[in-house]
């Protein structure tokens, strides 16, 4: 055939017999509810792959009926081969359905469980691992076991039964001539199992250079911009020349292993036909053998090394699939940092905001802040100001709980932000993050992203209530202009409006802007941040701010400096107090009327 | 595809040597049955043959896939470069229209199709032969019997294409529904803060759960038309082996045929049945080969429409570097819209002079992006002209217009590689003396040198380890690598927080100085830099002058800096 079937595992992936047994036994309990269709659809295969090894077995009695010349027994041989036939389509097709039912189905299940648990992670998860590696789980790791639903599991089932019928079968046909035929089992051993070790090797070599040669394509392609820019075209197409040649080398080299394993089954497969018709003909002149049984033994030959080459191939196939199936089960096992408490509160109504004693790490363990102890009344605009990298934003991220403070706590009028039910605390507290990510969709889609429930009338009144809905009724699709990629269809302010508009269509008790319109024009700024006056009113507010006008109109300001909080208090008192803000305000002042 | 051809030749000729073998084998195992067994021939010589056979028939299965694959994955790398470096020079327009996933396919999933039809030409052709061979032989032997041996055969031939046609739209289909679920995850994982800063986790899910169906239902189809298709195909050959039974078996009973001669009949129809299969799938294969070739070509064919000129002016030289005169710059009268309904520029002009500084100002979305954008050429103007040194951007050499021009982009795009290699990315091989220089100058060369690895950090997937107003700064270090006369920033500080700002400030006078400038920004302190300030709005130029000039006199101005000083809380003794 054309295309085998490659595919391989690290040496680090592949399973101990401990793990192999949590895989095995944790997929018995995800299959359950398939439980009844599966073993059924097996039992159907097992049964296909005898029926099938009685065909030639019949063709023999058929030519040992026509050796001495009893019709009779011909023609009932004939009928029970037609029959097994037509039994056997059945059979196969059911089978088939039925594997394909359970399999696509245990999929979908596992598609959807796997990523309604990535949704449940936190965010130091999605710090910590790689965007691609997470990708990956629910991409190239399912796959590989699609890959066994749709055929593997079939053809492993069908040819591991296959070559044990054919052996038993040629055993009792005549067991002194089938001994003759393992000359070749060796040979066949030893090279099956280079083959298999070669092609694995061979196949993560191909599967690494696919990946280089795709992330090439993939860079060269999201960056052309810069590339062309940069007059960098040629050296990008040598560069990926390189990789994309040695993807092609990569291939030639699984294509020799294959080379060579092929023709060794082949020649074995001839050479024992060629002994079986040496020894069983010489037996049967002799009379110890009837001349049906030699061409069974034939015929049955064909069908012993197809399997042998199959299951090589097959058995890399199913070491990867486990391999995947591990580290699925892995992610699933990865505990919720940010976990929901049992008996959760449910948050509701405005509220007051405390911050008592918090200190925060990373991952890393370096401590971003330190000592913090805050309140913010109902009702209260605070502005957070301060240098880059001084823990501004990582304080708005610790008051939405995307982060649980390594010391002390937040409270939500009065309950700790640990003990509110997820779904609540995320409607009360609401932040606009840094980096408004646009999905793939039109204005209006991206808008819903904040409201899943959201009426198009809804999606309006926000986009008129921040005072920006004309300027994108003006796109030429109006609300339903497509975005394209990270919205690259817009200018950088558009998208920094569709962002703030999310924010202006939920209604929280606790609203977080991030430097949420660093990109806007000052003009459009004060536009935006009129409107939004009207959404503040009376509502929690916490604004992290470079322009300190924006700060200075909060009712009061804290300055974050090395993870502390070094001051807070409204603007008159903090100039007066003539500290870190005065100092901050006066420098920017000074930059805002340049001579 | 040429240089291709002599390998395509020679897997025929090797395919030819096969096929003869796996013909010549059954008939020395008939002829060992009638002659050695049931005969009295040596049975040892036609044992040999046959093992003989079977060394030249496995050399060439080995050889034949060989050459084969040999072929179609040179064919494949060859066509992916033509397809990455086609891709690499195309407009930005069509970019615009183009997403990286449709782009990424036409080199990967549809050069896959493309590769496989090449793989099996040479089987094709072996099997082609053999069908001819065996029936040859067959209908030498017992015209009758082969006619119903060989009646059902061509069964096969129909179900292997009708398998192929239904397999392949849901196949196709697998693969559109996992790529649509892949982007799914892929925008959820990328956007997360998003997701959970709203609770949109349900929302995400709900996607999910949708492309999750699709796919499983995909999937399904798929499994329907293997389950219809491949046990009918295995029916078939069982057909000709009842006929060759029924109708042979009685025709040894009355002494017409030999015992042999029925098992070569046997194995024939068991050989066929693969090769007439893969005739029927070829044919489906073809045109599906012929549907992703047109594809490619599409895209290769896809004219460039922004080259540079047969004959480029090349850009006047300037002086030596103390005296530099280079760098002027002329919008004359542009007109330009991304799509013709929605006009961005109207009559744009502009002149600058060499060394001079400018800042464009406007609302967003009132064309200041797109003024940066022209000037580099990577869109052409609908009408009037831009001229760098007096030479129209349209005459000059691409190459060496763009080496020109340093553009920061408003988006910060950086590479997985080092840092010192993002920051040499336009002058590549550049000392690290140089790029040290570009770094202290982009205000960049602080924060590295506390990397553990200085310039050797290398930063990840679009450099998200590094915050916002670091990659800024890289971005801004590489423009200023290439030491170019024109230096265009597009809001490129505005993740930069003001009291780092000012540092970036001072560096940048360095790099301004006596070098033309274009800084597009909102913030006076970066409009400051500039000598002179122009402010867009409706497509043109509205104002033009000092910051205070237009402070003094433009409406406009003032409304878009959202100048007020009623609105600044007065500090003590400043005005
Ligand atoms: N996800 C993260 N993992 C590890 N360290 C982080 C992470 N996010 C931020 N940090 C580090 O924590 C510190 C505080 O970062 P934070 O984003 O809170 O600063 P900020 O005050 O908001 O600064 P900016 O004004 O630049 O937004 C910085 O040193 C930063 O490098
Ligand atoms: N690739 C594109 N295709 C179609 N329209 C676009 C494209 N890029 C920008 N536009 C549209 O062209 C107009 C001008 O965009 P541009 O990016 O030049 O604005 P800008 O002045 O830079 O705004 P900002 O200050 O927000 O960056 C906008 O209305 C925008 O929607
Ligand atoms: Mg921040
Ligand atoms: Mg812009």
């Amino acid at each position: 055939m054309a295309g085998w079937m490659a595919a391989g595992v690290d040496a680090d992936d592949r399973l101990d017999f401990d793990a192999a047994r949590h895989v095995l036994r944790s997929t018995a309990r995800r299959m359950r509810p398939y439980r009844g269709t599966a073993v059924g659809a097996v039992a159907l295969l097992m049964i296909w792959t005898a029926l099938l090894v009685v065909l030639p077995v019949l063709f023999g009695r058929a030519v040992d009926a026509i050796d001495s010349g009893n019709r009779e027994v011909l023609n009932r041989t004939i009928v029970v081969y037609i029959a097994i036939t037509v039994v056997n389509y059945f059979l196969w097709r059911a089978a088939i359905i039925g594997i394909s039912r359970t399999g696509e189905a245990f999929l979908r299940d596992l598609r959807r469980t796997v990523f309604s648990h990535l949704l449940r992670l936190s965010m130091p998860y999605f710090d910590r691992e790689k965007a691609g590696v997470i990708v990956s789980r629910m991409t190239s790791d399912i796959d590989s076991l699609a890959e066994v639903v749709q055929f593997g599991l079939q053809m492993f089932v069908a040819n591991a039964l296959l070559l044990g019928a054919v052996a038993v079968v040629l055993a009792v046909l005549s067991w002194q001539l089938f001994v003759v035929c393992l000359v070749s089992i060796p040979l066949i051993y030893v090279a099956s199992r280079k083959f298999r070790r070669d092609a694995n090797a061979a196949y993560l070599q191909v599967r690494d250079g696919i990946g280089s040669m795709l992330s090439r394509l993939q860079e060269g392609l999201a960056g052309v911009r810069v590339i062309q820019a940069y007059a960098r075209t040629d050296i990008e197409a040598e560069r990926f020349h390189d990789v994309n040649h040695d993807l092609f080398q990569s291939h030639m080299k699984s294509t020799r292993v294959a080379a060579w394993y092929l023709p060794i089954i082949d020649m074995s497969g001839v050479g024992t036909t060629a002994l079986a018709i040496a020894v069983g003909g010489w037996m049967a002149r002799d009379g110890q053998l009837s001349i049906g049984t030699v061409v069974a033994f034939i015929l049955l030959l064909q069908n012993l090394f197809e399997p042998v080459q199959q299951l090589s191939q097959l058995f890399n196939m199913i070491q990867s699939a486990g391999a995947s199936l591990h580290k699925l089960y892995e992610l699933l096992e990865e505990p919720v940092e940010v976990a929901e408490s049992s008996e959760p509160v449910v948050l509701s109504g405005r509220g007051v905001v405390e911050v008592s004693g918090v200190g925060f790490a990373y991952n890393d363990g370096v401590s971003v802040l330190a000592d913090v102890d805050l309140c913010i009344a109902e009702g209260e605009r605070l502005a957070l100001v301060g240098p880059t990298g001084a823990g501004k934003s990582t304080l708005a991220k610790l008051i939405a709980r995307l982060y649980d403070p390594t010391e002390g706590n937040i409270s939500y009028n009065g309950t700790d932000l640990r003990d509110a039910s997820l779904e609540s605390l995320r409607k009360r507290v609401v932040a606009v993050p840094q980096e408004g990510h646009l999905f793939d969709g039109t204005v209006r889609d991206n808008i819903r992203v904040a409201k899943a429930d959201a009426t198009d009338d809804e999606i309006v009144a926000a986009l008129k209530r921040i005072g920006v809905l004309e300027r994108f009724e003006g796109l030429p699709d109006g609300i339903e202009t497509e975005v394209r990629e990270r919205g690259s269809r817009l200018s950088a302010g558009e998208r920094q409006l569709v962002s703030l508009a999310r924010a202006a269509i939920v209604d929280p008790g606790v609203l977080i802007l991030d430097e949420a319109t660093s990109s806007l024009d000052p003009g459009t700024e004060s536009i935006v941040e009129g409107a939004m006056e009207a959404l503040m009113a009376n509502r929690t507010t916490i604004v992290i701010a470079h322009r300190l006008t924006t700060a200075s109109r909060c009712d009061r300001i804290g300055v974050v400096d090395g993870g502390r909080l070094v001051e807070l208090g409204s603007h008159e008192e903090l100039m007066n107090l003539d500290g870190a803000y005065a100092s901050l305000f006066s420098t920017w002042i000074g930059a805002q009327n340049p001579t | 595809m040429r240089r291709h051809r002599r390998g395509i030749a020679a897997g025929m000729f090797i395919g030819l040597v096969w096929t003869i073998a796996k013909v010549v084998v059954p008939i020395l195992i008939q002829r060992s049955i009638d002659d050695g067994i049931r005969g009295d021939d040596s049975l040892l010589g036609w044992a040999f043959a046959i093992a003989a056979v079977g060394v030249v028939s496995g050399i060439a299965t080995g050889a034949r896939r060989y050459v084969a694959f040999q072929n179609a994955r040179a064919v494949e790398a060859d066509f992916r470069d033509q397809v990455f470096t086609h891709a690499q020079r195309l407009h930005f327009g069509f970019h615009d229209r183009h997403q990286t996933g449709q782009l990424m396919s036409r080199g990967n999933t549809d050069l896959q199709q493309f590769q496989n039809f090449i793989t099996m030409l040479p089987i094709t052709f072996a099997n082609l032969l053999t069908v001819v061979l065996a029936s040859i032989v067959l209908f030498a032997r017992d015209w009758q019997l082969a006619l119903a041996a060989l009646a059902g055969l061509p069964l096969a031939n129909y179900f292997g294409r009708k398998f192929s046609q239904n397999l392949h739209p849901a196949l196709t289909a697998i693969q559109e529904e996992s790529a649509q679920l892949a982007s799914v995850v892929e925008e959820t994982v990328a956007g997360v803060r998003v997701v959970k800063g709203f609770g949109a986790e349900q929302l995400r899910f709900d996607a999910l759960a949708v492309e999750a169906d699709d796919v499983r239902d995909a999937s399904l189809r798929a499994a329907r038309a293997r389950a219809n298709f491949i046990p009918a195909l295995e029916v078939v050959p069982n057909i000709g082996l009842i006929a060759v039974l029924a109708f042979g078996g009685h025709k040894v009973l009355d002494g017409d045929l030999e015992v042999g001669e029925l098992v070569l009949f046997n194995i024939y129809v068991v050989l066929l049945i693969q090769p007439l299969r893969m005739l029927g799938m070829i044919v489906a294969n073809f045109q599906r080969a012929t549907a992703a070739g047109a594809r490619i070509a599409a895209l290769l064919d896809t004219p460039i429409e922004i080259t540079s000129p047969s004959s480029p002016t090349p850009l006047p030289q300037g002086g030596d570097d103390d005296s530099r005169s280079i760098g002027r710059i002329r919008f004359k009268d542009v007109d330009f819209a991304y799509d013709p309904t929605n006009p961005v520029l109207d009559g744009f002009d502009l002149a600058i002079e060499a060394g001079e500084s400018v800042a464009i100002v406007g609302a967003t979305g009132s064309g200041k992006s797109t003024v940066a954008r022209l000037l580099p050429r990577f869109y052409d103007v609908d009408a009037g002209s831009i001229l760098v040194d007096g030479v129209d951007v349209a005459e000059a050499d691409l190459e060496e217009l763009r080496r020109a021009i340093g553009l920061v982009f408003e988006e910060t795009f950086l590479f997985a590689a080092s840092i010192r290699d993002n920051i040499s990315f336009g002058v590549p091989g550049a000392d690290l003396a140089t790029v040290e220089r570009a770094a202290r100058l982009a205000g960049a060369a602080e924060f590295i040198e506390q990397l553990a690895d200085g310039y050797d950090t290398v930063i990840g997937e679009r450099g998200f380890s590094l915050s916002g107003g670091q990659r800024q700064r890289l971005a801004i270090a590489r423009a200023i690598a290439t030491d170019p006369r024109v230096l265009v920033l597009d809001d490129a500080t505005s993740a930069v927080d003001p009291t780092k700002e000012h540092e970036i400030r001072d560096a940048l006078q360095e790099v301004m100085h006596r070098r033309t400038t274009i800084v597009i920004a909102h913030r006076p302190a970066t409009i400051a830099l500039a000598d002179r300030v122009v402010l867009v709005d409706g497509g043109r130029v509205a104002a033009q002058g000092t910051h205070d000039e237009l402070l003094a006199s433009s409406e406009l101005y003032r409304e878009v800096l959202a100048h007020d000083d009623t609105e600044l809380p007065s500090e003590d003794g400043a005005p």
